[in-house]
């Protein structure tokens, strides 16, 4: 009877036991794991979806992944201090803020992260990143502009190591707008065609018009997306098409005047006339990106990652060919407006110090590493000598070039951007199904705008 | 003192058995209920946490997106929850006094969107409704008809919604009904129609009421069910057009994830947790009741 008790007890115990099993830390820094004496120190790299391949797009098994896997690899083969492991994990860029918010809430933020260095300055202002000034040596300030410097850094100090940075355009399909007649407007292969206001109505007029429907059924003049904040830098840089200036000096948004409105009311008046793919409120910018790909829209937004992209998947077969060119989004003065996505690693604050010091040391070596450096190619090259030394394989950096004298900085450097984008689109919403008049869309975007910039300034760890 | 003591080392192997279900009882469900009412009074940002009392309701109530997230969702309620219980009521009535083998065939065709994932359904009706490149605005144009946008259109997403959930959750009510009514006596059937009460008569006289605990447990689980509706909202919506399909869930979800929002999102959980609740009490009475 004693014994059966006993038993009883002790399987319930270990019962209960195992109940909190689950429940034991993870050990961040592991001893004396690989070599010799070397301590084993695993990092996390999260990216969102920038280039494929460790270089090049067209390589074998080439994925977003690739280049960061081999960094890591050449990395770790010459680090002294630490055996290093580093685990690459690609996650989608709608995805980011979600997932970032709950491993920073649970206490387990990735220990570096690569993107455009944009979406991710609301992080520094929370206080979630680390400061990189200590990786940041003269040879680098050297070679990278000052533009550069000043995009990722945040009161005084850097956050950000630049990698490479995108110029956001308008991609086109040239064929279609051959075969709508418009060969006039059609820029040259390594040209950012620049059209005037009126050129480009012109051109969106002509495509609805003209497009041959046997050749191009359910085909539209422009691409145009409102269902979320993904690609609204192109939404934001609508809306300045009229001269409007968006943020004034102190950082509020100031886009309620007549050339806000004018800007509103340009994009409805486009929307309503069938000038763009219907239902906008409810497309993402992925949907028009795979319209655009298949040939179903003629004018979309491109950065010049995508645009690389879309054109080694019309190489390799996986989408079809098409002439494929670039232009500048228009604006009433004439202007292009054109803007950039500078995009690097930042380092989170994991609370571990041998965690933080190897991950800035990563960041540091695939930042600055002669031959890791020349895959920011893929992109545009933050590095003059890189940009110099790829000027002649990509005749188009030199067209960037051209194109940069015409930046406007998109976020305004102002904190809170994150939850900025949210309430954009539902109010490009309520303007496109008509809920809304632009005059009231871009005031009650005005408000809610400059409520949240205001809790952000009142919160964040940036004076 | 002692008796409790003696007790205690009696039933000691009682609760170590029940220590496992217990701990993670207060792990994973008490102690986050009492850490989101606690989080609901403070502004919290990565660094610190600052108490605020209740400015966190303050805001909530003050903002218009809010109140449109809570009359949707108590829209969404209303409507899903009725619209299952009639159609599971009049399918089930139709059909649970047929031959067995159709009524497992009935069973299981409504149960086949059960058992697929709401996230699978919502792409599926995403497929069929984009407006870019959906098949029905794609026939819609063929057919040379106007440009249809069900989800972009504010008096016509809601109902969407609403279908779409309906759709996929109704097969779970029909087989608790068809159980249900397997499960009343025979007799009463037989003795209303020597009695010559017609089909109509012995399902609302006899059948409903003789199914009504049924009908509480499917109305009080599908109003907690759709109380808590997300996946559809976010995966063919996104809360538009305007915020014209959000819910509390959704809300929440966008103030906790994405606005970094966790005070504010903590309240609206308990807000969500108390009206739960409340809806929950007839249940508990009848739980309680029995024993």
């Amino acid at each position: 009877m004693f014994k059966k008790r006993f038993l009883a007890t002790a399987l319930s115990g270990v019962l209960a036991l195992s109940a909190l099993a689950g429940c034991s830390d993870k050990e961040s820094s592991k001893p004396a794991g690989g070599s010799k004496d070397k301590k084993t120190v695993e990092l996390s790299l999260m990216l969102t979806p920038q280039w494929k391949g460790v270089m090049d797009a067209t390589e074998q098994g080439a994925d977003y992944d690739s280049f960061f896997k081999y960094a890591a690899d050449k990395f770790s083969k010459q680090y002294k201090d630490y055996d290093v492991k580093v685990k690459v994990e690609v996650v989608a860029s709608e995805q980011r803020d979600e997932l970032l918010n709950v491993k920073l809430n649970g206490g387990t933020p990735p220990d570096i992260f690569f993107e455009n260095t944009f979406a991710m300055g609301d992080y520094a202002h929370r206080g979630a990143l680390v400061p990189l000034n200590d990786i940041v040596d003269d040879a680098a300030k050297k070679d990278i502009d000052q533009n550069y410097w000043d995009t990722v850094t945040f009161g005084k100090d850097i956050y950000f190591y630049p990698f490479s940075h995108m110029p956001g355009t308008f991609a086109y399909n040239a064929d279609m707008l051959k075969a709508a007649g418009l060969e006039k407007y059609i820029g040259g292969e390594n040209e950012i065609k620049t059209w005037t206001l009126e050129e480009y109505e012109t051109i969106l007029n002509s495509l609805k018009k003209d497009l041959p429907k046997d050749k191009y059924p359910n085909a539209y003049p422009m691409g145009l997306y409102a269902l979320n904040n993904q690609a609204d830098t192109w939404n934001l840089a609508y809306l300045r098409m009229f001269g409007n200036q968006f943020f004034d000096k102190k950082g509020n948004i100031v886009l309620d005047d007549a050339k806000g409105v004018k800007a509103a009311e340009w994009l409805k008046k486009t929307y309503d006339a069938g000038l763009t793919n219907p239902g906008a409120e409810s497309v993402s910018s992925n949907d028009v990106l795979a319209m655009f790909k298949n040939q179903k829209i003629a004018i979309a937004f491109t950065n010049s990652v995508l645009f690389n992209n879309t054109k080694a998947e019309m190489e390799q077969g996986k989408a079809p060919k098409f002439d494929i060119r670039l232009a500048n989004i228009p604006s009433e003065s004439g202007d292009p407006l054109t803007f950039t996505y500078v995009s690097g690693a930042a380092v989170f604050n994991t609370q571990d110090e041998t965690r933080i010091k190897v991950s800035k040391d990563f960041v540091k070596f695939f930042s600055t590493d002669p031959e890791l450096v020349k895959a920011s190619k893929n992109g545009v090259p933050v590095r003059t000598s890189v940009a110099n030394e790829f000027k002649s394989q990509n005749p188009l950096f030199a067209a960037y070039d051209k194109n940069a004298q015409y930046l406007f900085n998109f976020t305004g450097s102002v904190p809170g951007y994150s939850q900025l984008r949210q309430v954009l689109f539902p109010e490009l919403q309520a303007l496109y199904t008509g809920q809304k008049s632009p005059e009231q869309a871009i005031k009650d975007y005005q408000k809610n705008g400059n409520q949240v910039i205001k809790d952000a300034k009142e919160n964040s760890v940036i004076k | 003192m002692n008796f409790n003591k003696h007790a205690l080392k009696e039933n000691l192997t009682g609760y170590l058995f029940i220590a496992p279900q217990l701990i993670l009882f207060l792990v994973f469900l008490v102690y986050p209920i009492i850490e989101g009412i606690r989080l609901s009074l403070y502004r919290i940002n990565y660094t610190n946490e600052v108490f605020v009392g209740f400015e966190n309701y303050q805001k909530l109530f003050l903002n218009p997106v809010f109140v449109k997230s809570t009359i949707n969702t108590v829209v969404f309620v209303i409507f899903i929850v009725a619209l299952t219980v009639i159609f599971a009521l009049f399918v089930s009535a139709a059909v649970f006094d047929k031959n067995a083998k159709y009524v497992s065939f009935i069973r299981g065709s409504y149960y086949i969107p059960v058992m697929v994932s709401m996230v699978v359904m919502s792409m599926v009706w995403s497929f069929l409704l984009n407006p870019a490149n959906g098949l029905i605005p794609y026939i819609a144009k063929q057919m040379e008809m106007s440009s249809i946008n069900f989800l972009g259109n504010p008096k016509t997403v809601l109902p969407v919604i609403i279908f779409v959930t309906f759709a996929t959750n109704v097969g779970q009510a029909i087989i608790l009904y068809i159980a249900s009514m397997i499960g009343v006596p025979k007799d009463l059937f037989e003795a209303a129609e020597v009695d010559g009460a017609s089909r109509t008569t012995i399902i609302f006289k006899i059948l409903i009421p003789m199914v009504k605990p049924t009908t509480i447990y499917i109305i009080i689980m599908n109003i907690i069910a759709v109380l808590k509706i997300f996946v559809v909202i976010q995966l063919l919506t996104g809360g538009g057009p305007n915020n014209a399909s959000t819910t509390l869930m959704y809300f929440l979800y966008n103030n906790a994830f994405k606005f970094n929002q966790l005070g504010i999102a903590s309240a609206v959980g308990v807000i969500m947790f108390l009206i739960t609740l409340v809806l929950s009490i007839p249940q508990l009475r009848a739980m309680f009741k029995k024993d």
